[in-house]
């Protein structure tokens, strides 16, 4: 069953495409990894899934609920972290994911639990603005993953943590299907990334979809299109290489 | 809920520092006015209160405007600085009641503010005026048209700064806003209905020319109007977004 299903999505800045009709199906309790170079337009397509911006045509469902007549509800149902970390600077990490749990009406306990799990609980009481890059990050994952949503929403986690803190985080998206039982849309820039926490893959590049399935199904892919699957960031950089020269001639 | 979690957000930012600083300010007009000249104003005919008004309410709104402006722009500040907004933006919570909670907020201020000033205006009254006393119905009377004539100032201004997500704009239209209206006549009863404008007027002024109720009317109206606008606001960010 699919989670979430787009039909078409458009987004246009002015000129520019940033969604160029795009057809996603993330199904439920799996990992859907959403791979593309800068600016490809992840983090557009993830904002139109919350409502941040508006989609020019096309339209999505999450969980047979549809934009914007449903806004509310599905907000209720995603657990989000975009871009960059949002929080209130003045508050310390504790305060700023006590406000996030009496929104949800969850209960206190929610919020030592997730900042047990995204291992902030020394910093607690430090004040979000005083937070290194890193651990404003899992502030913002902390938020996400408050109440455990059945869907989580999450643009680049990984940016700005060290090795280790990579690592834990991974594993800790990894490990959620199955603890929380909840669908999962992670961005990356980095197909090695990917490839240890997805289950499915969908590749963006210029606001267009160049593939859409499971890790086999794109090494099948890139040997029917004579890439090299060997390693697969050299097939996805090949992918990406392909696409822009063919987008040149068309220019 | 909502009103308790907008007062949270704004733990160490210096709102509420900044409302008492606004309110010992201006409360310094009329002692220190009548610390230095009191002469001059003990002599004059008419109502003590009236005369303590005429002399000073002028300098102590535009204390109070100025410290809604500065307050609007620390209230919106908390929300754009660390991008805590886009946070709010995606959980199941309507901007109108964000909206309504920091209104709610500044309202209640600005209530205490007016109070403490009304109070030290009657205290004024008391010590240099013989034989006054204090009508408890006039402080109220005063209190309440002082506070609903600076209601569309509170609402207009909170649209500026949430509109705004760079405090020093907000805080510059402010300021360009009050010293625009500081040039309008002030007899002109259209012009004084203007936020910004409307607190400068006092019960006393209105009531002489037989206009408070639609001066209180108009002040209301003008509120619902501009909470509307507020309420559309958020539609057109989301569409250009
Ligand atoms: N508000 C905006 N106005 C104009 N262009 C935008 C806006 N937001 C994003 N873009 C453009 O859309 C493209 C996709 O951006 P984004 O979705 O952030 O990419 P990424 O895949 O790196 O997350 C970029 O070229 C970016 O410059
Ligand atoms: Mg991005």
């Amino acid at each position: 069953m699919n989670m979430i299903e787009t039909n078409n999505l458009t987004k246009i800045y002015g000129n520019f495409t940033a969604v160029n009709g795009i057809n996603l199906h993330i199904q439920k309790n799996r990992i859907y990894g959403f791979l593309g170079p800068n600016g490809a337009g992840k983090s557009t397509t993830m904002k139109l899934f919350l409502g941040l911006t508006q989609p020019t045509s096309g339209n999505f469902t999450i969980d047979n609920k549809t934009y914007p007549k449903e806004r509310i509800q599905i907000l209720k149902m995603i657990g989000c972290f975009i871009e960059t970390p949002a929080f209130y600077g003045n508050l310390s990490g504790e305060e700023n994911l006590e406000i996030i749990q009496k929104i949800l009406g969850l209960p206190k306990q929610s919020v030592t639990d997730a900042l047990e799990l995204v291992g902030l609980t020394q910093f607690k009481k430090r004040l979000a603005k005083k937070y290194s890059l890193g651990m404003k990050q899992r502030l913002g994952l902390a938020g996400a993953l408050l109440g455990h949503p059945p869907i989580l929403i999450l643009d680049e986690p990984t940016n700005g943590l060290d090795p280790v803190g990579i690592h834990e985080i991974r594993s800790l998206i990894r490990s959620l299907p199955k603890q929380f039982n909840c669908t999962v849309l992670v961005s990356s820039h980095l197909l090695s990334e990917v490839e240890l926490m997805a289950d499915d893959i969908g590749i963006l590049n210029h606001g267009r979809l160049l593939f859409e399935g499971t890790m086999e199904q794109l090494k099948e892919n890139a040997k029917a299109n004579g890439l090299p699957t060997d390693n697969l960031e050299d097939t996805f950089l090949a992918m990406i290489d392909a696409d822009n020269r063919k987008r040149g001639q068309v220019r | 809920m909502i009103f308790s979690l907008e007062l949270k957000k704004l733990k160490r930012t210096g709102y509420m520092p900044a409302f008492l600083g606004g309110a010992v300010l201006a409360a310094a007009v009329p002692l220190l006015h009548m610390l230095v000249r009191s002469e001059t104003f003990i002599v004059l005919p008419g109502e003590p209160l009236n005369i303590l008004y005429d002399a000073n309410w002028q300098m102590m709104t535009m204390l109070n405007i100025l410290t809604i402006i500065l307050c609007a722009c620390i209230i919106y500040h908390t929300e754009y600085s660390d991008n805590g907004a886009q946070k709010m933006a995606v959980l199941p919570v309507c901007d109108n009641h964000i909206f309504g909670g920091k209104f709610m907020i500044t309202v209640l201020a600005l209530s205490g503010m007016l109070l403490f000033e009304i109070i030290i205006l009657e205290l004024c009254a008391l010590h240099w005026f013989s034989d006054y006393q204090v009508q408890l119905t006039d402080l109220t009377k005063n209190f309440c048209f002082s506070l609903i004539a600076s209601l569309p100032t509170i609402i207009l201004m909170l649209l500026i700064a949430s509109a705004c997500q760079n405090m020093w704009v907000s805080l510059g239209i402010g300021v360009i806003l009050v010293f625009t209206v500081s040039v309008f006549p002030k007899e002109n009863l259209f012009l004084s209905l203007c936020p910004f404008n409307s607190p400068y007027q006092t019960l006393a002024l209105v009531t002489e020319k037989g206009k408070e109720y639609i001066f209180l009317v108009t002040c209301i109206a003008e509120t619902i109007l501009l909470g509307i606008a507020a309420h559309k606001l958020e539609h057109v960010r989301r569409y250009f977004s």
